[in-house]
């Protein structure tokens, strides 16, 4: 059998970085071991040099495994953007807060490596494997303020829901095979097309693969594990687990839903629409109580995950049913891109404000425009974006999601986009507060100025730049994202 | 009913009582071992399934190396190990859960598969395993030592006593003292910050 080499190229290097930085870190001492993080930086760049030579190019490799097309790359581009602003942001942090910084980097890569192989995936098993790929290096990762039992309880927590969730996918996965015969997704998509009569076991083990990859992107009933993680772990881990780890679920979602279980897409779409609405109504009302700006992140990611669920509840099958789902696909990647713009920078803000005064609680951002005008510019556009400004990519990722439910009108296209809009609204109630608290209230006295680093500067800046230059032109992204949804239909 | 019916039956029977008496004795340690004669069960089932490859593989795996884990993981880490360490408080939930579901899922299995004609199985053979494993199979495998590895340094990270050794020289307190959560750390935070000691060192960008 040939191995196309080539296609997995930006893998290779990521693995071949992490063993690198992990022998880099035996060798070097004390405060030189914090070099380890511009090793993973070049290493990222190289995988990002590899992934856009691929742009383009439709590669099927060991059997049907695994495919690279333009879905693939875009979602490895996003997993490798967001990782070197993981990179660039941890830095100084992890340096500070006597972590194992070596035994992080390579954590961190691995989990990585994981989510490269998600959205190339067309088999159960490889799935599984990449989504496990992702998570265990996490668990670990959650769990590294060692010092802190806060950050072991949520550590655990993770494990405990994170493991239930993969025995339940694992459990559906097996009885899929068992019905089917092949774990390979378009064969699986035969093999459900050819049934007469719906099976009630292959609906159940359908729902219980979706059930757990709902745990992964935290939608509503299995989101609660997501606060107590993100606020217990060490921050760069949380802006991870918010941002990477969940686009990582979504592209496997994705795959699994649109390909593998597209003849049964009038079963799971209805759900995963109730899940959205759920997801979302849920996580912006218990975000509007929050004070801890972590928890409120975190809530407001649970709600996001809403948001980027609504294109899949209009899946459907059936005549001029490829429509639709491209529409659906599409929206869900260009959301994820925008939201991983914007939610790694609200992070980024918060790791800054946090580093200098180990405070992070809502209150505690009072008068952060006199204190650091770059960070609170930075919160300001992060914060509107996220609820959907004018102005600011946010409003184009959710108007994508209305531009999907418009391709085919129904009732229940039209109940979903109520409830965006509905949420969208009540979303902007918090993150106008924490704007207000940001320009408008007095910093308490004696607080020092923040001076962010300049690599936290540099993500920061360039961030904001894409939040507002994809809010004015939001073609750079879309003229990508809308060439991939043939593929992923097919 | 052939030969391999009432073998099946039997390991059947053994697995699943090996099953019951994990989750209803009182005793860890007893516990462990009844689980060890369900992972021994769940290898004897694959038998008169003809995947001898597949049961040699659980008990080498499960029985060898995962329930021996289990028991020196409990000597090892002083976990209670007395009658009366397993007391479960949600036992009548427990067992409403489980019983639903092993209804719920018996009923959809047998409506799934019960009346498809049965043929006699024939294993596949060892070789191909091997050829399989190693061609097509080839990338999850990797990927799956990469996965072990890093599950192996994580729980290195996790269970060694102490922390990472670079850092030291900055003024880390200030800020290992506001993670520690404690309810006077934020107060004793605000203070040293009004005391005007917020310049330590800048060296790394």
């Amino acid at each position: 059998m040939q191995i196309d080499f080539i296609a997995i190229l930006p893998e290779i290097i990521l693995t071949v970085t992490a063993l690198l930085v992990l022998a880099a870190d035996l060798a070097l001492r004390g405060d030189a071991k914090q070099f380890v993080n511009p090793l993973a930086g070049l290493g990222t760049v190289a995988a990002i040099i590899a992934t856009v030579a691929l742009w383009g190019s439709e590669r099927v490799t060991f059997g049907t495994m695994y495919v690279v097309d333009d879905f693939a790359v875009l979602f490895k581009l996003l997993f490798l953007g967001t990782l070197l602003a993981i990179l660039a942001i941890s830095w100084r942090y992890i340096a500070e807060h006597r972590f194992f910084q070596g035994e992080y980097y390579f954590l961190l890569l691995t989990s990585f490596i994981g989510m490269l192989l998600m959205p190339s995936s067309r088999d159960l098993i490889m799935l599984f494997i990449a989504l496990e790929t992702v998570s265990v290096p996490a668990f670990v990762m959650v769990g590294m303020r060692k010092r802190d039992l806060y950050s072991s309880e949520s550590a655990l927590k993770f494990f405990l829901l994170g493991v239930l969730a993969a025995a339940l996918m694992l459990f559906g996965m097996s009885m899929v095979y068992g019905f089917a015969g092949t774990t390979d997704l378009v064969g699986i998509a035969a093999a459900i097309s050819g049934e007469t009569a719906s099976v009630p076991l292959l609906l159940g083990s359908v729902m219980l693969v979706l059930v757990g990859f709902g745990f992964k992107i935290s939608a509503v009933p299995f989101h609660f594990w997501a606060p107590d993680t993100y606020s217990g772990a060490p921050m760069p881990v949380a802006a991870m687990l918010a941002v990477a780890s969940k686009a990582a679920g979504f592209a496997g979602l994705v795959v699994v839903a649109f390909i593998a279980f597209e003849p049964v897409a009038d079963v799971w779409g209805p759900m995963l629409g109730v899940l959205a609405v759920l997801t979302m109504t849920v996580g912006n009302l218990i975000a509007l109580q929050q004070r801890d700006l972590i928890r409120l992140l975190a809530y407001s990611s649970v709600a996001q995950a809403g948001y980027i669920l609504i294109p899949f509840g209009l899946a459907r099958t059936g005549p001029g049913a490829a429509v639709v789902n491209a529409a659906a696909i599409e929206a869900v990647v260009f959301y994820l891109i925008a939201y991983a713009v914007m939610n790694v920078g609200a992070f980024a803000v918060a790791i800054a404000v946090e580093r200098r005064t180990g405070l992070r609680s809502i209150a505690d951002y009072a008068g952060l425009s006199g204190r650091s005008p770059l960070l609170a510019m930075g919160m300001t556009v992060f914060l509107l974006s996220l609820g959907g400004a004018p102005l600011t990519v946010g409003l184009w990722a959710k108007f994508a999601i209305l531009e999907a439910i418009a391709v085919d009108i129904t009732l229940f296209g039209i109940v979903l986009a109520g409830f965006l809009v509905v949420n969208s609204v009540i979303a902007f109630f918090y993150y106008l507060k924490v704007v207000r608290t940001v320009w408008m209230d007095e910093a308490p006295a004696g607080l020092p100025q923040l001076q962010p680093g300049f690599n936290l500067s540099a993500v920061v800046v360039v961030l904001m730049v894409g939040t507002l230059v994809l809010g004015v032109l939001p073609g750079l992204v879309t003229d990508f994202s809308s060439v991939i949804s043939i593929v992923a239909a097919g | 009913m052939t030969g391999h019916d009432v073998v099946f039956v039997l390991v059947g029977l053994l697995t699943a009582g090996g099953a019951v008496l994990t989750v209803t004795s009182k005793n860890l340690m007893h516990a462990a071992l009844f689980f060890a004669v369900t992972l021994g069960g769940i290898a004897g089932v694959f038998l008169p399934l003809a995947a001898d490859f597949l049961a040699l593989v659980q008990i080498v795996v499960y029985v060898g190396a995962v329930a021996v884990l289990f028991m020196f993981g409990l000597m090892l880490t002083r976990a209670p190990i007395g009658r009366e360490a397993l007391d479960g408080q949600n036992r009548g939930l427990a067992m409403a859960v489980a019983g639903g579901l092993f209804v719920v899922l018996s009923t959809l299995v047998i409506g799934a598969f019960g009346d498809l004609p049965t043929a006699e199985v024939t294993g596949p053979r060892i070789d191909d395993l091997g050829i399989a494993i190693f061609a097509d199979w080839v990338l999850p495998f990797e990927v799956l030592s990469m996965l072990l590895l890093a599950a192996l340094i994580g729980a290195i990270v996790l269970a060694r006593r102490e922390t990472g050794e670079s850092g030291e020289e900055l003024t880390v307190t200030r800020i290992e003292m506001a993670q520690d959560r404690d309810p006077d750390a934020l107060e004793r935070e605000q203070a040293a910050l009004t005391s005007g000691s917020g310049g330590d060192g800048e060296e790394h960008a």
